[in-house]
C-alpha cells in the first residue's frame, strides 16, 4: 500500500513537471505562429481565439516590405561559406593533431579548445578594430571570417575526437601504398569522417545562422545585413505592425528549427560528445 | 603516426589556417584588450592613463549594477535552471515513455536564435497583447492586466530571469545523455532490494552524473556571463539601468567611442569569468575526491 502511494506520487510529479516545461518551451512558439496569422486588431482580443481569416499576407508583406528575401539570402551565403571554411580548416587541423605526433601538438590542441571557455563577447571592441584594420568592415567576407574563427574551438574539438575514433589500419595501409599527407586526408580520412563532419557542420551552421552581435557590430549596409540583425529592425520599422514582426520572427527561426529536426541526432551527439568529455 | 621529413611542409600547411585564425581572433584581441584598457583610446588616438578606466568604472553605479546582474544571471542558472534540468533528466532517464519527443521539444529554444527568442518573449511580456498578462488575468491575478513587465523597475529583472528558464532543455539533454551510459546492473540490484524510483534516482543516478552536473553549471556560467541579445533586445539595460549587463555596457561604451573604457570593462569581464571557472573547478575537484 505504501509503495503504491509513493509511486503514484512519483507518476503525478513526473508528468506535471514534464508537461509544464514542454508548455514553457513550446507554447510561446505556438502563440507566435497563431499571432502572426491575425490582424493587429485581433491580436488585442483573446489570444487563443482563431483569427476570422488567416492573414497569410502578413508573411508576404514582411517579405516584400522589409526585404526579408534579401536578408535570408545574405544569411544563407554567409552561414554556408563560414561553415564550409570552418569545417575545412578545423578538420585539417584536427587531422594533423589526431593522426600525427609533432612538437607542440598537445599545447596547440589545449590552446585551441580552451577558446571554448573564453567569454568572446568581451572582445567586441578588439574585433571591431581588427576587422577595420583588415579593411573588411561592412563586407560579407569579414563576417564569414569572424564566424569561421568563433566556431573554430568547438569544431576542432569535435573533429579531433572523431578522427581519433577512426581505426588507424586503413590509413596506415594507404601510407605504405605511398599516399602522401594531403591524399590521406582527402581520399581516406574525409570520406570516413563524414558523420563527424556533419555533426560539427550542423553545429557551426546553427551558430552562424543565429549569430546577432557580430552582425550588428561589423556590418552597416542593408545589402549585406543578415536576417537575425534584420529582424531586430522590425521593432522600430513596423512600430505598430506587430503581426508583421511576428511573421518575420517565424520566418527567421524556421531554417534553424528545420536543420535541427533533420539532424537532431547529430546535434545531440555532438553536444554530448563535445561537452561530456570536456 | 610519425611525420616523414618531406611531409613537414604538409603538416604546417594543414595547421596554418587554424593557427592564423586563432591568433587573429583569440590571442591578439585578448592582448589588445588588455593593453588598450590602460589608455583613453577613442578610435583615433590613445594615451596611457594608467588605472583611470578601472577606477572610473568601479565608481559608476551602472557598471557595478551590470556586474551584479551578470552574477545574478549566473547564480540563477546554477541554482535553479541546472537543478531543474537535472530533475527533468532523471524523470526522462531509462527510456521513459516518450523521452525522445520530450528531449527534442525541450531542446528547441536552444536552436532558435537568441535574437528571435528575445523578440518573442518581449512580445509575451507586452502590456497590451502579451500572453503572460492574459494568462495571469485568466487565473485570477487581474492586477496584472496591463502590467508592463519589462518596463517596470521592480519586475524587469524577475521577468528576464523567468524567461531564462526556457533554456532548461539544453542542460537536460547533456545530463540525459550521461544517464544513458549508466549500467543497468545497478538498477537491477536495486530492484531486487525493492528500491523505489525516487531512491534509485537519489542513490544511484545522481551520484554518477555529478561531474556532468558540475559541467553544466560551468557552461551555464559562461553563457550567462557573455549573454547580450536578451537584455539588449528586451530592455536595452533599462529601466533606469536596472537590468544592465556587462556586454550591453561594453556595447554602449563602444557606441560613444570610449573604446579604452569599454576594453577595461572587457578585461574585468574576462577576469570574472576566469575566477568563476577556477573556483568551480576547485569545487568540482574536491567534490569528486570525496
Amino acid at each position: 500500500m505504501q509503495r503504491d502511494l509513493s509511486s503514484n506520487f512519483y507518476f503525478i510529479f513526473k508528468w506535471v513537471i514534464i508537461i509544464s516545461f514542454v508548455f514553457y518551451a513550446v507554447f510561446p512558439f505556438l502563440w507566435l505562429v497563431l499571432a502572426s496569422l491575425k490582424t493587429n486588431a485581433e491580436l488585442l482580443d483573446d489570444p487563443f481565439k482563431l483569427p476570422a481569416v488567416f492573414q497569410f499576407q502578413n508573411y508576404s508583406n514582411a517579405i516584400r516590405e522589409a526585404g526579408l528575401g534579401k536578408l535570408i539570402i545574405n544569411s544563407l551565403v554567409i552561414s554556408t561559406s563560414a561553415t564550409f571554411l570552418n569545417i575545412l580548416f578545423s578538420s585539417m587541423c584536427a587531422f594533423a593533431i589526431a593522426r600525427h605526433t609533432f612538437w607542440g601538438k598537445n599545447v596547440l590542441f589545449l590552446m585551441i579548445t580552451a577558446g571554448i571557455l573564453v567569454p568572446l563577447n568581451a572582445l567586441i571592441i578588439p574585433y571591431f578594430a581588427i576587422i577595420n584594420f583588415l579593411n573588411l568592415y561592412d563586407t560579407r567576407f569579414g563576417l564569414i571570417l569572424v564566424y569561421c574563427a568563433v566556431g573554430l574551438p568547438v569544431s576542432t574539438f569535435i573533429l579531433t575526437e572523431f578522427f581519433k575514433s577512426i581505426p588507424k589500419e586503413i590509413e596506415e595501409a594507404s601510407y605504405l601504398d605511398g599516399c602522401n599527407f594531403a591524399a590521406r586526408y582527402f581520399r581516406i580520412m574525409l570520406p570516413l569522417a563524414l558523420p563527424g563532419l556533419a555533426t560539427a557542420g550542423t553545429f557551426q551552421f546553427i551558430l552562424c545562422w543565429n549569430e546577432f552581435i557580430y552582425a550588428m557590430l561589423l556590418t552597416s549596409s542593408t545589402d549585406i545585413r543578415t536576417i537575425q540583425f534584420g529582424i531586430s529592425y522590425f521593432t522600430n520599422q513596423f512600430f505598430s505592425d506587430y503581426v508583421g514582426m511576428f511573421a518575420a520572427v517565424v520566418i527567421s527561426i524556421l531554417p534553424s528549427i528545420t536543420v535541427f529536426i533533420l539532424f537532431q541526432e547529430r546535434v545531440i551527439n555532438g553536444l554530448t560528445a563535445g561537452s561530456v568529455k570536456g | 603516426m610519425q611525420i616523414k621529413k618531406d611531409e613537414v611542409v604538409w603538416l604546417l600547411l594543414f595547421i596554418a589556417p587554424a593557427i592564423i585564425l586563432f591568433f587573429l581572433f583569440f590571442i591578439i584581441p585578448i592582448l589588445f584588450l588588455f593593453v588598450t584598457s590602460f589608455t583613453n583610446w577613442d578610435g583615433i588616438s590613445a594615451e596611457f592613463v594608467g588605472l583611470e578606466n578601472y577606477t572610473k568604472l568601479f565608481n559608476k553605479k551602472s557598471f557595478v549594477r551590470a556586474i551584479t546582474n551578470n552574477l545574478y544571471w549566473c547564480l540563477t542558472a546554477a541554482l535553479i535552471t541546472v537543478p531543474l534540468a537535472l530533475i527533468i533528466a532523471l524523470l526522462l532517464a531509462h527510456r521513459s515513455r516518450g523521452w525522445k519527443v520530450f528531449r527534442t521539444v525541450l531542446f528547441i529554444p536552444q536552436v532558435v536564435s537568441s535574437a528571435a527568442i528575445a523578440m518573442l518573449w518581449a512580445a509575451m511580456f507586452n502590456a497590451e497583447y502579451g500572453l503572460v498578462n492574459f494568462l495571469l488575468d485568466y487565473i485570477g491575478f487581474s492586477d496584472y492586466k496591463n502590467h508592463n513587465w519589462l518596463g517596470n523597475v521592480r519586475t524587469a529583472n524577475a521577468a528576464l530571469i523567468g524567461f531564462s528558464l526556457c533554456y532548461v532543455g539544453y542542460f537536460m539533454v547533456i545530463m540525459l545523455a550521461k544517464t544513458a551510459g549508466i549500467s543497468e546492473d545497478y538498477y537491477d540490484a536495486a530492484n531486487i532490494d525493492g528500491a523505489s524510483q525516487f531512491q534509485k534516482d537519489l542513490h544511484i543516478t545522481a551520484p554518477l552524473i555529478k561531474s556532468t552536473f558540475f559541467l553544466c553549471i560551468i557552461l551555464a556560467v559562461i553563457f550567462n556571463l557573455r549573454q547580450f541579445e536578451y537584455v539588449y533586445l528586451m530592455t536595452a539595460g533599462g529601466p533606469a539601468n536596472k537590468t544592465q549587463v556587462l556586454v550591453v555596457y561594453i556595447w554602449n561604451e563602444l557606441s560613444v567611442q570610449r573604446l579604452g573604457r569599454g576594453n577595461a570593462a572587457g578585461v574585468i569581464m574576462i577576469a570574472i569569468g576566469a575566477i568563476l571557472l577556477l573556483s568551480l573547478r576547485k569545487l568540482l575537484k574536491s567534490e569528486t575526491y570525496n
